[in-house]
């Protein structure tokens, strides 16, 4: 300890808020280091040993008329592909949980926000602190865990039941689902800033980025423009694709886009409303990265709107 | 008095809420930097909100307040300050907290203080904050407030908790501290008793608003405790309290001349001066701004 001092004295240094950050949340980092070594073990697994059991035996399935139903290395595949979606998606939640409760709503509720306040951190540095350490940390796990996804979606070694477009397989391939923690972690902070309470901070903190997170699913297919497959009134709807569908109707003779009136091809109904075709809207796989980009791009604004009001409140709180 | 002022306020007020009541309201005083001040009032008078005021960690309503000859933000790393309910992490270990102290300071900190204060309590460096009597949270609040080597030492009920021998081991603490490094030591309570033998000055506060500043030698010099006969005129002195039993009158006054020689006087205890004004609230304005002006 005299040492230390010692040491210190003799070249001035700033406080290091992030050690102290670090060392109050060690159950937490501990938790994150836990999270994405599983994850990451169970992608990792999928992608070589289990990918492989997999492939050997979806190739023996097809070769013979009777499936061998003693062998669950398909649906151990599949289930490993689905469980590191499952927990990718869910990983926002559980952020703002912490967020809003263990990281900032049970500080201010403690008084212990304003302990290190009044040593030499000023409120809006301990903010800074307590969003950029984890913001980091998560980023860095995220990242590793998308990048592994990628790995595994790509190989694909058994060419069935995959589609880019699935819930979840979509935003886990890209950096869609580095950018939801990150929601996650600024909405919590806000709610706990604002509620200043632990067990309501993260209540409304898991409702928040619940709500955010469903109208940014909903707002972001449409935020780039979609493509239209048309077809003529014999063949009915143009067929289904392995992409993302957005608005379907029919298609009149002067070629406007209408909801379809009709539902069945009935012929009278069809004439009555001077249908000659139909029309389908979708964002074909070669679209992925601008889908993944937009999408990315909302998100962190949101995200930036969510630190900036948390950083408004505060500077008008404190002195 | 020269030099720049431990605290300074004008017009000083908080509100909670925006239809909220006024915690504090019209404040101004000052405090001149060495002092050990005791900021004395009943519960709820708004002793803790000037405090979080001065440590910044509360933004005032209305008017102003400087530490140290700055804005409290800019004061941070000069000031310390231990909350009325002493908060700690309950989840760290004595020696975990001592290090975040370090880590959340600047090489103002010194670790050997912090270490002699927690040593002094026998207190085990391993033991989490939680399992930790309220005394002994004490001594580790105030370890993290005296570590920081600060300019000005903010208490709020340093010594609600403590019992008289701990609480007579913090006060030799906290005297030498002020002693050595020339600390300005800023405490509350409602106990004044706890407060005179240790305190220089005193600001009295009650109703959110300041009743008394000044030093307590020129505060106490200042008033007379006076038995009179019943029918006494008092004017023309200040008359801060005075109760009638029978044919004697016994009253607090601030003399504005020479007392009538037939009278009995003494001078009043601090507790006595103290509860004279709080029992007479309106007492208070003219007195208080006049000792202020004396204070600087």
């Amino acid at each position: 300890m005299t040492a230390q001092a010692v040491a210190a004295t003799a070249r001035p240094r700033p406080a290091r808020a992030w050690r102290a950050v670090l060392r109050l949340h060690q159950p937490a980092l501990f938790l994150w280091g836990v999270f994405v070594t599983l994850v990451s073990a169970v992608l990792l697994w999928a992608y070589g040993p289990g990918g492989n059991a997999a492939g050997a035996a979806w190739r023996r399935k097809c070769t013979v008329d009777l499936c061998d139903l003693e062998d669950y290395s398909v649906d151990r595949y599949h289930l490993a592909f689905r469980f590191s979606e499952a927990a990718i998606d869910f990983l926002p939640i559980l952020v703002a949980l912490w967020a809003g409760g263990m990281l900032i709503g049970r500080e201010l509720e403690n008084g212990t926000a304003e302990l290190a306040w009044t040593q030499s951190v000023s409120p809006v540095r301990w903010l800074a602190t307590k969003l950029a350490a984890p913001a980091a940390l998560l980023t860095a796990g995220t990242t590793l865990l998308v990048g592994l996804h990628r790995l595994l979606f790509d190989a694909h070694q058994v060419p069935k039941g995959w589609n880019w477009t699935d819930n979840g397989t979509f935003e886990t391939n890209g950096p869609i689902a580095i950018a939801f923690p990150l929601l996650g972690l600024a909405l919590g902070a806000l709610a706990g800033l604002v509620v200043r309470r632990a067990a309501v901070g993260l209540m409304v903190a898991v409702l928040a980025t619940g709500v955010a997170r469903s109208l940014v699913l909903w707002a972001s297919p449409h935020l780039w423009p979609w493509r239209t497959d048309v077809s003529a009134l014999p063949d009915g709807y143009p067929p289904m694709k392995a992409a993302f569908h957005g608005g379907e109707g029919a298609v009149t003779s002067t070629g406007a886009h209408i909801p379809d009136p009709c539902g069945t091809a009935e012929k009278a109904c069809l004439a009555a409303h001077d249908i000659v075709g139909h029309y389908r809207e979708y964002h074909p796989s070669s679209q992925f990265w601008p889908l993944q980009l937009t999408e990315t791009a909302l998100i962190l604004t949101v995200t930036a709107l969510a630190v900036a009001a948390a950083f408004t409140l505060l500077r008008r709180r404190t002195a | 008095m020269t030099g720049t002022a431990a605290i300074e306020a004008a017009a000083l007020g908080k509100r909670f809420g925006r239809r909220g009541g006024w915690a504090l309201r019209d404040c101004a005083f000052r405090l001149p930097a060495g002092r050990v001040c005791a900021v004395v009032g009943p519960n709820g008078a708004g002793k803790s909100t000037l405090l979080t005021l001065a440590a910044g960690l509360l933004a005032p309503t209305e008017g102003a307040i400087s530490v140290l000859g700055t804005v409290p933000g800019a004061a941070r790393e000069r000031v310390a300050y231990v909350a009325q309910d002493k908060p700690l992490y309950p989840q760290l270990s004595v020696a975990e907290t001592l290090r975040m102290g370090a880590d959340l300071n600047t090489d103002r900190w010194d670790a050997s203080v912090a270490q002699r204060i927690v040593d002094d309590g026998d207190l085990n460096p391993k033991s989490r904050i939680r399992t930790l009597s309220g005394g002994q949270c004490t001594r580790v609040a105030l370890a993290l407030a005296l570590a920081k080597r600060p300019e000005l030492l903010l208490l709020d009920e340093p010594m609600a908790d403590l019992d008289p021998l701990a609480r007579h081991e913090m006060m030799g603490l906290l005297m030498a501290q002020a002693a050595e490094s020339g600390t300005t030591i800023v405490m509350s309570s409602h106990v004044v008793a706890e407060l005179e033998d240790s305190c220089d000055h005193l600001l009295l506060i009650g109703g959110g608003r300041v009743r008394l500043a000044g030093e307590i030698d020129e505060l106490l010099a200042a008033h007379v405790h006076v038995s009179a006969p019943a029918h006494a005129v008092l004017a023309p002195h200040t008359v801060v309290e005075s109760r009638t039993t029978g044919r004697q009158l016994s009253a607090l006054v601030r003399p504005s001349s020479t007392l009538d020689t037939d009278w009995r006087t003494s001078t009043p205890s601090l507790e006595e001066l103290v509860l004279s004004y709080l029992r007479n609230p309106e007492a208070g304005a003219a007195p208080a701004a006049k000792t202020e002006e004396t204070a600087v």
